[in-house]
């Protein structure tokens, strides 16, 4: 076959050479990676047959009551689907947005998370369950909103950019914003990456014992990590005493991220699930330690298949912003003419120019989000994958999605088998066993 | 005055005890035999004053508000970390990062610092009588450090704003970091401070702020430009 252009120096490799020729650093942006690594749609279903009898799918009761958290919290966060909001920061979202995803998870008994910069009045008072996030930056961080959160998470890492810190360009660093982060306005801000007051895993757990002591041992514990070393981490996050555990794979969203990092750092979502499942059988607290799985989780069949994977729950970041209308063509609004691409393309976040209301900071831009119908577009989102999920569990003649297991599935490609360590289709091979 | 004797008590009770005490208007506490335990008296949020007969461990008045606590002894590391309001006086000396992120309050310490004193300090004023370690006010945004004795390598390295005064030998500072002139009033202001804690010694300051040649990217994309 005789191709007609370079494979591997294609329009987009030579259109970056250009860009970086004329910038003179890394090049930044939002949304997620643009690698195609094995994902979860390398994994499928084995329903039943003669074998398993199915659940009736559109009338028999299936469980998706969550519990995150009860190794040493005497509240754990209880929720009714194990889909939650992750983290993201007021900055790099908007007031608007921040307050859409906490009233749309409340709607459907589940959770948001703050993110960096601080916690938002209107994001407690909209949420359910709130987790309020400990970052190395520490913007905002107050211990009187930590009374009030219901979870706390500790953040070493995120996967769409692992071994760096939170990144927020001058165009959103405005205002409010930088008044909650305590920065000058408007510069660009790249957060720390190491914790300022602890550095290993033996530091880790005095930090953990201040945050219970802080909230009188009342509230989980989670420690958030990047899917790199996933086995070790999990293991010594475990070790110093977390709660729950949260693995970020490389296919995690970002409001701004060196695209180095985004596309070059961290494994695939499916990998560091099975990874860190392993980890924590290998030390007995497997079930007793909570595990959250993160990174490209884009529908209920995604989120069905991390708790197959091992996973108690699963958080969505960039999929709630999308069902927030993020690259929707919606009246009155031109992506090609704001942001120089059509909706459907746009990874703009970290521009500030979100043409729908989302990532910006732009009072004229935020109106174009409308905190009621977000919020029910959201819990919409959750609601579908949640009965997606229940549909998938009792096909496979199970009345909870927690009875999900690796057994429940099958991998299409040798890669995803070998990542999930689940069999190939149509054979009884694991592949890397 | 209240005493507490932690040989008897687990952190996790006595904790309990000088929260509850503390919301109920109890004045003075008094911590006997604290062992250098880590996080003692963590996130009391009502005023009152605390003493410790004793050295502590990591992240003693950590997350706190209002009170003002007396460690008569050292402390482990992160001492005041996140302190919003109310004041920490450490007679001897004390671990690495305190008064990590404090927005408020201020904290003394009588003898030395370790490494990364007043990290990504926010607010408020850390003091040290004698020495402080490498990459104090690391990150610092907001702020005051004031330090006496000599000072490690790279201080006050990404400073965003914040004032930092050294009196003695500075190792090197930190990348952006430059010295700036220090006027007669913010000397005397120092002093009076030093004389609240008994330094009646008027050292010659030198003040260090941010050069700000690290607020932004040299270089942006043509939809990555500020609005102002
Ligand atoms: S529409 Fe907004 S949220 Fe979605 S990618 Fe573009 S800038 Fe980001």
């Amino acid at each position: 076959m005789v191709r007609d252009s370079s494979q591997i120096w294609t329009p987009s490799v030579i259109q970056d050479i250009h860009a970086k020729s004329d910038l003179g650093r890394y090049r930044v942006r939002g949304f997620s990676t643009f690698q195609r690594v094995p994902h979860f749609d390398d994994l499928v279903f084995l329903s039943t047959g003669l074998t398993r009898f199915p659940l009736e799918g559109y009338k028999e009761k299936c469980e998706t009551r969550t519990v995150i958290g009860k190794r040493f919290a005497s509240e754990p966060l209880v929720l009714d689907t194990p889909i939650y909001i992750s983290g993201m920061s007021y900055g790099a979202l908007s007031r608007t947005a921040k307050t859409a995803l906490a009233r749309g998870s409340a709607m459907v008994g589940s959770s948001t998370c703050t993110g960096d910069g601080g916690m938002l009045q209107e994001e407690r008072e909209g949420a359910r369950r709130l987790i309020y996030q400990i970052l190395p930056s520490r913007y905002g961080l107050n211990p009187h909103h930590i009374q009030q959160a219901d979870a706390l998470e500790i953040v070493v890492g995120q996967g769409a950019k692992p071994g760096t810190g939170g990144l927020l360009m001058g165009v959103k660093v405005l205002d409010d914003v930088a008044d909650m982060r305590d920065l000058p306005k408007a510069i660009d801000q790249r957060s720390p990456t190491r914790h300022p007051d602890w550095l290993g895993p033996d530091d880790l757990s005095i930090k953990i014992e201040q945050l219970r002591e802080a909230t009188d041992w009342r509230i989980p514990i989670h420690v958030k990590l990047p899917a790199c070393r996933v086995k070790d981490d999990v293991k010594l996050a475990a070790k110093a005493g977390a709660d729950a555990i949260v693995v970020d794979g490389m296919q995690a969203g970002t409001g701004a991220s060196a695209e180095v990092l985004l596309d070059h750092s961290g494994i695939p979502t499916i990998a560091a699930i099975a990874q860190a499942r392993d980890a924590l059988r290998e030390i007995g607290l497997y079930g007793e330690v909570s595990l959250i799985a993160s990174g490209g989780i884009r529908s209920g069949a995604d989120a069905a298949k991390a708790l197959a994977l091992g996973a108690d729950a699963v958080a969505i970041g960039l999929a709630a912003l999308i069902a927030l209308n993020c690259n929707r063509a919606v009246e009155g609004v031109d992506f090609e003419k704001e942001v120089g691409v059509p909706a459907g393309q746009c990874h703009h976040c970290h521009t500030g120019k979100c043409p729908v209301g989302i990532t910006t900071q732009d009072p004229e831009l935020e109106k174009r989000l409308d905190v009621e119908s977000g919020a029910e577009r959201v819990a919409n989102f959750i609601n579908s994958m949640t009965m997606e999920m229940a549909l998938l569990t009792r096909s496979l003649g199970k009345a909870n999605v927690h009875s999900l297991e690796p057994e429940d599935l099958a991998a299409l490609t040798i890669e995803a088998s070998a990542m999930a360590q689940i069999p190939l289709a149509g054979t009884d091979r694991v592949f890397g066993r | 005055m209240v005493d507490l004797d932690a040989g008897t008590l687990t952190t996790r009770e006595l904790n309990l005890k000088i929260k509850a005490l503390a919301a109920n208007g109890a004045e003075e506490i008094r911590v006997l035999n604290p062992q250098a335990r880590h996080n003692l008296a963590v996130s009391v949020l009502a005023p009152c004053d605390i003493t410790f007969e004793g050295s502590v461990g990591y992240f003693c008045a950590s997350l706190m508000d209002g009170p003002r606590v007396t460690i008569r002894g050292n402390a482990g590391w992160a001492l005041g970390d996140n302190l919003m309001g109310g004041t920490i006086v450490a007679t001897g000396s004390v671990g690495a990062a305190v008064g990590s992120t404090m927005r408020g309050g201020e904290i003394f310490v009588g003898g030395n610092a370790g490494a990364r004193a007043g990290i990504s300090m926010k607010g408020g004023t850390l003091i040290v009588a004698g020495s402080v370690g490498f990459m104090s006010g690391f990150m610092m945004q907001k702020g005051r450090i004031i330090v006496c004795g000599d000072v490690g390598d790279g201080l006050g390295d990404s400073m965003y704003e914040g004032t930092i005064y050294a009196a003695a030998n500075i190792e090197s500072l930190g990348n952006d970091a430059i010295f700036d002139r220090i006027s007669e009033e913010e000397l005397i202001s120092i002093w009076e401070t030093l004389e609240g804690y008994g330094i009646k010694e008027q050292y010659q300051f030198r003040k260090i702020v941010s050069a700000k040649k690290l607020y932004h990217f040299d270089a942006l994309e043509r939809l990555e430009k500020t609005v102002i």
